[in-house]
């Protein structure tokens, strides 16, 4: 257990001496260490992460911070080919603002980051500038639109009655 | 007959006809299916129910299990095929999405008559863990259902049982024989139409077309 927290710290201090002044802050729990880098910043710091040594993202995912009026974005990145780094999963996270949100792609970089980021646009409603294709991957467009993962989003409740959901059913435009 | 002469032109006046081959096969088909062959049709049926291998969901492993050695439902005469054209049976696996909605009413649409809808699991009924979401329909609101199975997921046992509770159905009924006659079922038309299933999809689906 200690050698693994004495791993994590080299490794934590590997990650400042890559990125040097990127970092805003590093959080560390429980093996897994989450940098943040202001947005201008994030696709310089993934070209020298990518540099040194960590090769894929494993998931992209947002925040929904509704009282702060921020989404928080994190690449969750990692190494097949370095036995070292391949133990430990990393977050790369920036803080974009609510209204129009929008963050520079990571998929010309890291290739596996293009579908997550689809999901991420169409779940969130967060466009990815200068994504190569950024179409909808799973949802219809109606419910795309309500950008069903964001915290002001709330599900109707549905009715026990069978005939008032054909009622509704009926008279919405239900995809 | 006299739909022939209405169609032919003067110079087949003095020909003899013997009908029109397709009003002449449907009218046979009625008289015959009123009455003992009916009634085989509907004993044929209810030993020849095939699935058509559609896996919405989780509950599809559980199906698998009840086609394999162990559970055995073969020896109902039923068999999992793979395509919807040789199909009589489909087998609702679990929560059905409304992007798999589409699927499933074009798999629906091209199956042969008589046809039967098996709903399985929770998620059928009232949608079970997926309640209150935004982005599933009931399967009943794609096909007519005719047995539901609960459960999450049910056993292949009860899979079994809602194969024999559908046999017996069929030959009580005889509802197999009716739905080839008229080719079209009654409880259709409470179901959500195809262009509102498939809306999303932005282009005419033709179900029309036969794979020769």
């Amino acid at each position: 257990m200690v050698g693994e927290v004495k791993k994590l710290i080299s490794i934590q201090d590997l990650l400042k001496n890559v990125l040097k002044d990127n970092v805003i802050s590093i959080e560390q729990n429980k093996g897994y260490l989450d940098v943040l880098v202001p947005t201008e910043k994030l696709v310089e710091s993934a070209k020298k992460l990518k540099d040194s040594g960590f090769d894929h993202v494993k998931s992209v995912t947002a925040i929904d911070y509704i009282a702060k009026k921020q989404f928080k974005i994190t690449y969750h990145i990692s190494s097949y080919l370095n036995e070292e780094l391949s133990k430990y999963i990393i977050g790369l996270s920036t803080i974009i603002n609510r209204d129009n949100p929008h963050l520079p792609s990571l998929s010309r970089i890291w290739v596996s980051a293009e579908f997550q980021e689809r999901e991420v646009y169409e779940f969130f409603g967060i466009t990815f500038d200068d994504h190569p294709d950024l179409r909808l991957l799973l949802l219809t467009p109606v419910i795309a639109a309500l950008k069903p993962l964001r915290k002001d989003y709330v599900v109707k409740e549905e009715s026990d009655d069978i005939e008032v959901d054909y009622v509704a059913y009926n008279t919405n435009k239900w995809w | 007959m006299s739909k022939n002469e209405e169609k032919g032109n003067g110079e087949e006046k003095g020909r003899f006809f013997i009908g029109d081959l397709d009003t002449a096969a449907e009218m046979a088909k009625n008289a015959l299916l009123k009455g003992t062959i009916g009634k085989m049709v509907d004993w044929a049926n209810a030993f020849s129910l095939w699935p058509v291998h559609l896996m919405t969901s989780c509950c599809g492993c559980e199906i698998g299990a009840a086609w394999g050695p162990r559970f055995d439902n073969e020896r109902y005469g039923s068999l999992p095929w793979v395509s919807p054209r040789q199909t009589n049976l489909i087998i609702v696996e679990g929560t059905v999405t409304k992007k798999m909605a589409c699927s499933v009413r074009i798999t629906w649409d091209q199956m042969p008559y008589p046809k039967f809808a098996i709903a399985m699991g929770a998620c059928s009924l009232d949608g079970g863990i997926f309640y209150n979401s935004y982005n599933i329909v009931r399967p009943w609101q794609v096909i007519p259902i005719d047995v539901y199975i609960p459960g999450c997921p049910p056993r292949p046992e009860a899979v079994s049982r809602a194969i024999v509770e559908l046999q017996k159905l069929l030959r009580n009924k005889s509802i197999a024989a009716n739905w080839i006659k008229e080719a079209k079922r009654e409880d259709m038309k409470n179901i959500i139409p195809k262009e509102d299933l498939c809306g999303w999809r932005g282009e005419k689906v033709d179900l029309n077309t036969r794979f020769t």
